[in-house]
């Protein structure tokens, strides 16, 4: 234990010092465990619990606890909310000095660090693992062991101008590959837009626009072991290839200014994009109350699967924690599903738990139940622990694809070649 | 006279602009809507003028705990670095003993290691100190900094020992030189010194992040972060209108010192 905790705080030095590729990849045996044996007691949670929560999630948090103290009145639950930017330091940091909260709410990629780290309680016993979605399940499980559950999570899906598209002479959204190029098409030529769909020419997060058409035409980002990366194959390329001729077509552009995704979409530039619930709200927000008739979402066009990409947070417990059983407790609470519903209610996440999307105040918008219906076929990237910097060099290789005409080919073996280099990581 | 001179102004009038332009941006942006603050082509003068950014600032229940919090630990800090980096300035500067050269490599050797490296030892060493999450462990790491320790022996070096020993002469113990002869003569340095550490300390953020375990903790900075900034989205307004309101205690210090911090200059032109 204690060479494993000298290493540990080895790792993280490096992480802050930005030196990770200094450090060596020790062969060190991964810990002992497997599948947790352990359950949770029966009768209420008692005692203090500290829980942290990154934002909003931090800020709405407290509100929610107090239905979780009416129904526990021995336990205490202690919120602190921290900042999105600043998150993962403060955590590396915590695991370092092991000052750490009972629970805490943690983005769903970093699962595969954290539990590296050692960090990470496993999830014991008597959880229904069948009510999450399947793909925010998958976000929990680190090389076959589950950490945590899923809380709430997001996909994409594709954002398009109901006004624009009638005019386009579009009345229903497309549903395959050619269809979705076609309606980009329409938009520009006779709807006015100066780029028919809005997608990131690369840069930071362009990934998570490209993986899910690789996904959809049976790419895979490792195999089954997430311990080699299968980035250069067929599907890949297909995915690669689907994507850059939005822009060979131009259909999309590379010069629109970025981070106007909103303005540009009400403004009628670029009429059509893909993101996920929240940007519902901000495009509300920049076009006014008539904009909001127009807004319609579609789920992602089909090739092989029609699969989207899933984010989100789960929920821990850390291994240190001094009151795991009440802290499991809390987490059992918060996915069930009256707590899911209220929770969104409180905080518009979107739930984790499949049957509180029956929920009215769900189940009545006009565009979440979309969501809910993409959220059946979504992926998220295996939890490994270098996946943070091969997304790096992915969004790279995305926009010289893009911008400078690198081939789909080229694209996939430059992105297998990087990833192997910097390798899954771990022990 | 006018006429060879008016470029000056003008270069003078251009620098000013730049520099301020910024902040009028900011001040004005805090009163723009989120729709408003990204539209393009972006606007100076806000068209619906709101507070909204402010009200949501202030309704945040804690916010004059952090205010509070980033006070207290940047004058405490500002205090002790005026107080020690003075007197470890002063002994290395002016003081005969065995050992004084050593110890002044060494401090310059701290000064030389960047602080990500030793970030993570020194969170390990508070928090083993059962400091996490207090007024002290905010405060302790960063009381005395070698920079001002630096600052404050160059400055020492400079003045004449002729002071020290005539203070010896009229019977002064070495403690009344020290406090009543020449601190009160570096007078321009302390002033840079504070207005030095106090914005670094008001504006330090990732150390209150990780030290501080609960929200009564938090510091501006931190809180602002919290607050402005969401998992996808960003809330500029908030993020304006918080930055003027931690701005302003910066431009008051600031204001203060700055006399002394001028005067400073002029007197070592003179020497």
């Amino acid at each position: 234990m204690f060479t494993h905790s000298i290493r540990r705080r080895l790792v993280i030095g490096c992480v802050l010092a930005l030196t990770l590729a200094a450090c060596g990849r020790s062969a060190d045996t991964p810990e002992a465990g497997g599948q947790a044996t352990t359950t949770v007691s029966d009768g209420p949670a008692t005692g203090d619990l500290t829980v942290w929560a990154m934002g909003t999630e931090g800020e709405n948090l407290p509100k929610l606890m107090e239905q979780f103290q009416q129904a526990n009145p021995g336990a205490k639950v202690t919120v602190t909310p921290i900042p999105w930017d600043a998150a993962h330091n403060k955590f590396t940091t915590a695991i370092t000095a092991q000052s750490l909260p009972d629970a805490a709410m943690v983005g769903s990629t970093w699962m595969g660090e954290f539990a590296d780290l050692g960090a990470l309680d496993p999830t014991p016993q008597g959880f229904d693992n069948a009510a999450f979605f399947p793909g925010a399940l998958d976000t929990t499980k680190v090389k076959g062991v589950q950490y945590g559950v899923p809380w709430y999570v997001e996909t994409r899906l594709v954002y398009y101008r109901k006004d624009l598209a009638t005019k386009a002479g579009i009345t229903t959204p497309p549903t395959d590959w050619a269809g979705l190029k076609a309606m980009a098409k329409a938009m520009k030529d006779k709807a006015g837009a100066k780029c028919g769909i809005n997608l990131q020419p690369g840069g930071t997060g362009s990934w998570q626009t490209v993986m899910p058409f690789a996904w959809s035409a049976g790419a895979e980002i490792t195999a089954d072991d997430q311990k080699t990366f299968t980035l250069d194959t067929p599907a890949m390329q297909e995915g690669l290839q689907y994507f850059q001729s939005f822009f060979t077509d131009k259909v999309a552009c590379t010069d629109l200014p970025p981070n106007q995704t909103e303005a540009q979409f009400v403004n009628g530039t670029a009429p059509m994009f893909i993101s996920g619930p929240w940007m519902a709200g901000s495009v509300a927000k920049a076009g006014g109350d008539a904009m909001k008739p127009n807004i319609g979402v579609f789920q992602l066009p089909k090739n092989k699967t029609a699969t989207s990409f899933v984010g989100g947070s789960n929920f821990v417990v850390f291994k240190n924690s001094k009151n795991k059983d009440s802290a499991w407790k809390l987490v059992k609470w918060l996915s069930e599903e009256k707590t899911q519903a209220a929770w969104y209610k409180l905080s518009t996440d979107l739930p984790a738990v499949k049957s509180a999307w029956q929920d009215p105040s769900i189940a009545s918008d006009p565009l979440l139940p979309v969501f809910g219906k993409q959220l059946e076929d979504a992926k998220a990237p295996p939890s490994i622990v270098n996946w943070e910097q091969v997304a790096v060099a992915f969004d790279t290789e995305i926009e010289k694809m893009v911008k400078a005409g690198q081939s789909p080919a080229d694209t996939a073996k430059a992105i297998q070649t990087k990833a192997s280099q910097i390798g899954t990581g771990g022990s | 006279m006018m006429r060879r001179t008016w470029w000056i102004y003008l270069i003078a009038v251009l620098g000013l602009v730049a520099v301020a332009a910024p902040f009028v941006w900011m001040l004005l942006g805090s009163f723009k809507t989120q729709g408003e603050l990204l539209q393009v082509p972006p606007t100076w003068l806000p068209q619906n003028a709101t507070t909204e950014n402010y009200d949501a600032l202030f309704s945040k229940a804690n916010f004059p705990r952090y205010f509070l919090n980033s006070g207290v630990v940047a004058l405490v800090v500002t205090a002790g670095n005026l107080t020690f980096c003075s007197m470890i300035g002063y002994a290395l500067a002016k003081l005969n003993f065995k050992g004084r050269n050593g110890l002044f490599v060494l401090v310059m050797a701290t000064l030389m290691i960047p602080g990500m490296v030793t970030f993570v030892p020194l969170f390990v060493l508070v928090t083993n100190a059962g400091l996490a999450n207090s007024y002290p462990g905010l405060i302790l790491p960063f009381l005395v900094s070698p920079f001002g320790v630096f600052l404050m022996r160059q400055f020492f070096l400079g003045l004449p020992d002729d002071l020290i020993d005539a203070g010896r002469v009229d019977g002064s113990s070495e403690l009344g030189i020290f406090a009543r002869i020449m601190l009160p003569l570096t007078r321009p340095a302390l002033a840079t010194l504070g207005i030095l550490t106090f914005l670094g300390s008001w504006n330090n953020f990732l150390w209150p992040l990780v030290i501080a375990q609960t929200e009564d903790k938090y510091t501006l900075p931190v809180a602002l972060a919290l607050y402005s900034t969401g998992q996808n989205a960003q809330n500029f307004g908030l993020l304006m209108a918080g930055a003027v309101v931690v701005v302003v205690p910066v431009l008051v210090i600031f204001l203060a010192f700055q006399r002394h911090v001028t005067k400073g200059i002029a007197i070592t032109g003179l020497k």
